[in-house]
């Protein structure tokens, strides 16, 4: 039972920090952004570059993180604010050529091998039969961390009462006196900077790779539909949904259904659950799980 | 050095075939398909699989046009009260799913291996002259497809499809229902990215799930945004261009002896630059849609 917390935990970890910072960005420029798990993916590369020139682990997170807040800042002002003029769509198929040329950037440069940022695994701890890693329990505090942090700067401070005001009504934001570019450029940084967190976590409990990103596009995407696009921490609880679902999904006999037993989902099979999620979440309720708002679609 | 001429035409002209389908959905119908390579992928596997049981080839197109099509049906389905961007993502997820599926179900599809060996269409012609038969046939079926979109789109299907496109409210007020155009429209792409896809498996003698890579959808996409999202002729065009480069990047590699991630960066690098070029300078395309004039 622990072994399946710390399962759905790190699982959660994973996808919760590039999520939020997906769906924190959408409540403000309104298209699905599909080159944000590519920041995560420029991220994990980033620290991982830092460490190289022999920088300090955090040190090196540090710089990664504002450098990709920046790069997040720069191609929204300069690229997707222009291509939103004429649609969401076509923002949506610019933001597939930023994606394809940040991938083409990193094979470039660091090839199609995995890296690691040490070059010894830390040992693991052992509680029971539960055994997690030094890595991973990083990871999952870090996540969490981020999350309530998150939370007190949306709903406590100012730049967050802006945030949400500009969300809800950009007009009335405005003439009420919010810096509506100050704020945008704020939360584009934010949403660089947790995902080159995510990014870097993600590369501190598996590898650094090239793929990083696109393998993480559907369980984001998932996690931030789930939760309501525009709703960052309902995000963090779409992510918590999915990691349940995909470690369930293989740890569950369903054998009932066939009148037998021992009857596995196999483990092949894992990624395919969140895009099943996706997809009921899609057909039954768009808007996400925690929408309460009466509209006509 | 003719043979490579022929080998990129014959790439193009089926790469078009996936593009003027895509276009239909995408440009005509303004369906946001981000799954449609899946399509391509069901027509390559129903070939590979028919033929490797001993079914002539035109059972095996048919088949996967049939199957492709019944796919579009469900993914267009699917798209009943979804925004265009929220139902991308979801034709995205499709595909995923079925590239698992085909990944995984090693009795059917031969797994991550792939199906190899899949026979020729033109076996009694070898060579040169098979590859030129091949070759007509490609052509032949661009010709049949791109006729076939240019009468559907200038019939009052075509204009209903443009309607909801640009005014779906509109479009309902005129009593057109959505839903079936939508449907409709996604079926028409998804036979002729299917027949694609058949001619692809046929022409490699290989069917994979790599073939059905979201970045292969991307690849047709950035073919129809570079070419004009709308207009069957700029779609066409740049099908060719895009394959054109992508068919020169190994000579690249070996004229600069580069290494193989550095030539895959170059690849996926140089149509990422190209399409947000496009995107940002001439967002109609090279040949932009043309805008008809009531007469």
């Amino acid at each position: 039972m622990l072994q399946f917390l710390v399962d759905v935990l790190i699982r959660t970890s994973d996808i919760m920090l590039v999520a939020v910072g997906l769906s924190v960005v959408y409540s403000l420029v309104r298209f699905p952004n599909v080159a944000h798990v590519q920041y995560a993916m420029l991220g994990a590369f980033a620290t991982l570059g830092l460490t190289r020139a022999g920088l300090p682990f955090a040190l090196a997170l540090a710089g990664s993180c504002a450098g990709i807040g920046l790069v997040a800042v720069v191609l929204n002002t300069l690229v997707f604010r222009r291509l939103l003029r004429s649609g969401s769509s076509i923002a949506m198929i610019g933001s597939l050529a930023i994606s394809m040329i940040l991938i083409a950037v990193v094979l470039g440069v660091a090839g199609s091998r995995p890296w690691r940022y040490a070059p010894t695994l830390s040992s693991p701890l052992q509680v029971g039969t539960t055994v997690i890693s030094i890595d991973q329990l990083t990871s999952i505090a870090c996540g969490v961390g981020c999350i309530g942090l998150l939370a007190v700067l949306l709903f406590r401070t100012n730049v967050g009462r802006s945030m949400r005001a500009m969300s809800s009504n950009p007009a009335l934001a405005a003439a009420t006196g919010v810096d509506g570019a100050r704020v945008l450029n704020g939360i584009t940084f934010l949403s660089g900077v947790l995902a080159a967190l995510g990014g870097t976590m993600l590369g501190l409990t598996e590898t650094v790779h090239v793929g990083l990103g696109s393998n993480l596009l559907l369980p984001v995407f998932a996690a931030a539909i789930l939760g309501g696009l525009g709703n960052p921490l309902g995000a963090a609880a779409g992510a918590l949904l999915i990691s349940i679902a995909e470690t369930l999904v293989t740890n569950v006999d369903f054998g009932w259904v066939v009148g037998g037993s021992d009857v596995y989902v196999p483990v092949t099979y894992v990624s395919a659950a969140s895009f099943v999620i996706l997809l009921v979440a899609l057909l039954f309720k768009p808007y996400g799980i925690f929408d309460r708002e009466v509209r006509r679609v | 050095m003719s043979s490579f001429v022929l080998h990129v035409a014959t790439l193009g002209c089926i790469y078009a075939l996936l593009a003027l389908g895509l276009n239909f959905q995408a440009g005509f119908a303004g369906l946001l398909n981000f799954g449609f390579v899946v399509f391509a992928g069901i027509g390559a596997y129903a070939s590979a699989i028919l033929s490797s049981h001993g079914y002539p080839a035109p059972i095996g197109i048919a088949i996967g046009v049939v199957v492709a099509m019944a796919i579009g049906c469900a993914m267009a389905g699917l798209g009943r009260n979804l925004a265009a961007d929220y139902w991308a993502i979801a034709t995205l997820a499709v595909a995923e799913l079925i590239r698992t599926v085909a990944l995984n179900e090693d009795w059917l599809t031969g797994g991550a291996q792939g199906i190899s060996g899949v026979r020729p269409l033109f076996p009694a012609r070898a060579g040169a002259g098979g590859d030129l038969a091949f070759f007509a046939l490609a052509l032949a079926m661009t010709a049949g497809a791109y006729l076939l979109y240019a009468r559907l789109s200038q019939g009052r299907f075509g204009r209903a499809i443009r309607l909801m496109r640009e005014e779906p409210a509109l479009a309902t007020s005129f009593g057109y229902r959505l839903v079936p155009l939508k449907i409709k429209a996604t079926m028409a792409g998804a036979a002729v990215a299917s027949i694609g896809g058949s001619l692809l498996a046929h022409y490699m003698s290989f069917v994979g799930p790599d073939y059905m890579l979201a970045s292969e959808t991307f690849a047709v996409w950035t073919m129809v945004m570079i070419g004009g999202l709308g207009n069957s002729r700029g779609v066409v065009l740049g099908a060719l261009l895009v394959e054109a480069i992508y068919s020169a990047v190994p000579f690249a590699k070996d004229y600069f002896d580069i290494g193989s991630d550095i030539a895959g960066a170059v690849r996926v690098g140089t149509i990422g630059c190209a399409l947000l070029a496009c995107l940002l300078l001439r967002p109609g395309g090279m040949i932009p849609e043309r805008i008809r004039s009531p007469r």
